[in-house]
């Protein structure tokens, strides 16, 4: 039997209405580094959350050198020797480098050989020691604020070396870093390597895992496809066995139907709130009675196209609507325009959650008649509305109108946005991310809608993380990576590989 | 729902979470229950003092005038007693309902104080120190004191939309600056060398109409309760019947969905303070040109803060408002009263009257204790089922 440090076996984790993680059994050798690749929602995190310790599996054992273990929080994983970067930081920010490596577990002496104090002066010492051995080039003196996001991970990494972990997990390392820093992120993981720690890296990226990974496994809903030697393996190879599979759902729906000219974006850039930019003149038209979808792994920039034709980001470019130039237009003049939007956060942005049914359901029109009269709101107009709204939807609530939203499930939740932004015959739709976190039968209703709405004659905007929604719903696709449209071509001429290929910059125009 | 067996949870935690666990009628059960404990508070150091608390309480309502006193001098009475009360509520139920305006839009106005002496400044220099009969001057005190008030509330709005400057810091900031600015004033021009407060307003200026007699007794009678009552309705109308109301509360529930909608959440920030600022002015003109009717300079007043948690106890409900600010109204009114015929010193029953400030201001603890002792009951609950039926999953 090979010298395995890590074993996974038969590992199972459900969440409510989701089978995250199933029946999946990975075996890491000492000293490899251990690639784990999937899309957004395919169960990377989950898994190795578990052997971090931040959950436990419903099903499975873990193994860690041979010995059962029963992995409860992660400070036990830490005292197993299991350190894990996170894909945010957990850093305090006016904390020096050193004084949030040891937070937790602060070297102690005694000041004027009496009172406790904490060792900074002397950790310091020890940690730039430490980072020089690994080539993390960091100065264990500065704040946290003043060092930039590359450098907080190689703390983070630290953080982990002076626990004394053997086992590194990164999550997600390089979606912050630039090209540069990537680099020398993948220097750091291999020189860590060398000197015998075992590294797991869960990763989206093909071109990482081909640079510095000695095996892959790759996860597709949950399940493990299969684990493959990275060396004789392409990339082209791996991503068909990420998104390569019989689509799960099939959405009927009749050929499309497209009419006149209902969305023209022109050169649509989009920065950031640090000013980096996030869309980069991008351009698209999007017809009556055509379902326009937007693909992309989460951050290329394709949230930011939503809220910019929403009127809720600042942007440059110019977009028009029916024939109409808006793009000087506040965001209400947008809606009153024809502009429905279902936004991705539906909690945080969609609805007021401490507002009932009946306010939230009326947020779009609450300033119009009949609503609202010479100022003042008519309380029984909202509740006819909503009532309406309700039985047509069917959204179900504890308590009908008056139901406080919060309390609601999240599947009803997004019924009375998207009830709500239905109802106001806009001639655009905007969707994004409609189904996330919805069971499947829920998906199955909110795709009807979606088509039902294009059928109408209405333009639709559909962006959506997840390859199959895309897939199913599209009348014609655009990709997004890094920020820039990568193809726009209609659905019927695309396979989902292809566009899978254009989602990791594989393959571009 | 409420079965639940011995073995789950202390009877003391079970009966807590039943009391207070209704969420439909927590708007009333956690104030009394925070009155309550404030009151079990107030009891206890009494009788640390070795005074009997039953007997104090009841001093408080004998100094508010809702209970009789033993006796009263000439021309005394309890109804005398009742309104000098009533002429000190007023000013409380604006400043109150201020706070709460500004609550609800997701502002914190502690500057209510500051507000009150700007507005109570200007109308005692414009209209007070001037011959104005009483059908003019009163009008424009009230003009003045609500404008003045909507101008700093404005201001502080603004400065927030703008410049993304904390509301609380710059309220506390003007509080300052108003506070120095006014007493240079008053101490440079309107000083009274004897009492060294500002002059006193004319009587036609004044929102309180003094020594009236009515029968065989003399009493105050506060003319801005006419205004204030109405006003806690109007505010409740304003909050939850119109379309400024629903906006404001738009923006201080989720300032990102009010920009999802539409809302412009810079004017509604701006509104709502201006309105919050407006009713501080009129707190301000019933205090220092009603309860009182000069100005003590370099005071700010403490009526001005303490609103702040008369606006928590009554749940930041304007009408809720209303019975809070007659509450702790009473209570420190009825300290004078206390402390001079229980023999307790002056300052205990200050102390009295701030620790029942104290306990009525946490009624958010109160409500997370009480959802957090329910989400342990259902733990519990939900453990000894699953431990009789192990396996039955159900999706």
């Amino acid at each position: 039997m090979e010298d395995y440090i890590v074993e996974m076996r038969h590992i199972t984790k459900r969440f409510p209405g989701i089978v995250a993680n199933d029946d999946v059994s990975i075996s890491i050798k000492k000293g490899e580094i251990y690639a784990i690749l999937g899309e957004n929602g395919a169960g990377k995190s989950t898994l190795m959350s578990m052997l971090f310790g931040m959950y436990e599996p419903d099903e499975g054992e873990i193994y860690i050198r041979g010995q059962k273990v029963h992995i409860s929080s992660p400070s036990h994983a830490t005292k197993l020797n299991i350190g894990m970067v996170h894909q945010h930081f957990k850093l305090v920010k006016n904390y020096t480098i050193t004084e949030n490596i040891i937070l937790g577990q602060e070297p102690k002496r005694r000041f004027l050989g009496l009172l406790p104090a904490v060792d900074v002066k002397g950790t310091d010492k020890k940690i730039a020691e430490l980072s020089k051995r690994y080539g993390l080039e960091v100065d264990p003196t500065k704040r946290i604020e003043e060092i930039n996001v590359s450098t907080q991970q190689r703390v983070e990494i630290l953080k982990m070396l002076y626990r004394e972990a053997e086992i590194l997990i990164f999550d997600e390392p390089t979606a912050v870093l630039t090209p540069q820093e990537i680099e020398f992120l993948l220097d750091i993981i291999r020189e860590l390597r060398n000197s015998g720690k075992t590294i797991i890296l869960i990763t989206h990226k093909l071109e990482e895992i081909k640079k510095v990974a000695d095996r892959c496994a790759i996860l597709c809903r949950g399940r493990l496809v299969e684990v493959l030697d990275v060396e004789n393996t392409s990339t082209k190879t791996m991503a068909n066995l990420m998104v390569g599979r019989d689509v799960s759902f099939t959405a009927e729906k009749k050929p499309a139907q497209p009419g006149d000219k209902v969305l023209e974006v022109n050169k649509l850039c989009v920065k950031n709130s640090e000013g980096f930019d996030v869309v980069k003149d991008v351009s698209f038209n999007i017809h009556a009675g055509e379902i326009f979808a937007i693909a992309g792994v989460s951050g290329n920039g394709q949230e930011e196209i939503a809220d910019a034709v929403a009127g809720l980001l600042k942007m440059s470019g110019k977009i028009v609507l029916d024939g109409e130039d808006i793009t000087d237009k506040t965001v209400r003049e947008r809606a009153l325009a024809g502009i429905s939007y279902i936004p991705q956060d539906r909690q945080e942005v969609g609805l007021v959650l401490d507002f009932d049914l009946a306010e939230n359901l009326a947020l779009r029109d609450y300033f119009k008649a009949p609503f609202c009269q010479k100022g003042i709101l008519r309380r029984e107009e909202f509740d006819k509305h909503a009532e309406k709204l309700i039985s047509e939807f069917d959204i179900r609530s504890g308590q009908g109108t008056s139901t406080v939203v919060r309390s609601m499930s999240g599947g009803n939740q997004q019924k009375a946005i998207i009830a709500r932004e239905i109802v106001q015959n806009s001639k655009l739709m905007i969707f994004v991310q409609p189904t996330r976190g919805l069971d499947i039968g829920a998906i199955e209703n909110i795709h009807k809608q979606i088509i039902a709405e294009r059928d109408k004659g209405r333009a639709v905007l559909l962006i959506s993380l997840e390859l199959d929604e895309i897939i199913a719903l599209a009348d014609t696709i655009g990709v997004m990576y890094n920020g820039e449209m990568q193809t726009i071509a209609p659905a019927n001429t695309l396979t989902a590989n292809q566009v899978g290929e254009y989602m990791m910059g594989v393959k571009s125009k | 729902m409420k079965k639940q067996k011995n073995a789950l949870g202390s009877p003391f935690k079970r009966g807590f979470a039943a009391v207070l666990g209704n969420e439909r009628y927590q708007s009333i059960t956690v104030p009394v229950f925070a009155i309550l404990l404030s009151l079990l508070a107030a009891a206890v150091v009494l009788l640390i003092m070795g005074k009997n608390p039953l007997t104090a309480f009841a001093s408080f309502l004998q100094g508010s005038g809702i209970l009789p006193k033993p006796n009263y001098a000439a021309k005394k009475s309890m109804v005398t007693d009742l309104f000098s009360m009533l002429n000190m509520l007023t000013p409380m139920i604006f400043a109150s309902l201020a706070v709460a305006v500004a609550l609800k839009a997701g502002l914190f106005n502690i500057g209510v104080s500051g507000q009150m002496l700007v507005s109570g400044f200007a109308a005692s220099v414009l209209v007070g120190y001037s011959d104005l009969p009483m059908g003019i001057a009163l009008p424009l005190v009230l003009i003045i004191g609500i404008v003045g008030g909507a101008a700093v509330g404005a201001l502080i709005g603004w400065l927030k939309h703008r410049f993304n400057i904390n509301e609380v810091v710059s309220s506390i900031m003007l509080n300052y600056i108003f506070s120095y600015t006014v007493s240079f004033f008053i101490n440079t021009r309107f000083i009274d060398p004897v009492s060294r407060q500002s002059r006193s307003i004319s009587s036609a200026a004044r929102l309180t109409l003094t020594n009236v007699e009515l029968g065989a007794i003399k009493l105050d009678l506060p003319l801005g309760m006419l205004l204030a009552i109405p006003m806690a309705f109007f505010v409740k109308f304003l909050l939850d019947k119109t379309r400024v109301g629903y906006e404001m509360k738009v923006v201080g529930l989720n300032r990102r969905a009010a920009e999802y909608a539409g809302i412009n959440v810079g004017r509604n920030i701006v509104l709502s303070m201006a309105i919050s600022g407006a009713l501080a002015g009129l707190a301000g003109i019933t205090f220092y040109m009603g309860y009182y009717n000069s100005i003590q300079p370099r005071v700010l007043a403490s009526l001005g803060f303490d609103s702040i948690a008369v606006c928590l106890l009554g749940n930041s409900n304007p009408i809720g408002i209303l019975f809070s600010s007659l509450l702790i109204t009473v209570i420190s009114k009825g300290s004078n009263y206390l402390s001079s015929t229980a023999n307790v010193p002056q300052e205990i029953a200050q102390l009295i009257t701030g620790l029942i400030l104290l306990f009525s201001a946490c009624g958010t603890y109160i409500r997370y204790r009480v959802s957090a002792t329910k989400d342990e009951l259902r733990d519990l609950k939900k453990r000894a089922e699953g431990i009789k039926d192990e396996g039955g999953d159900r999706v």
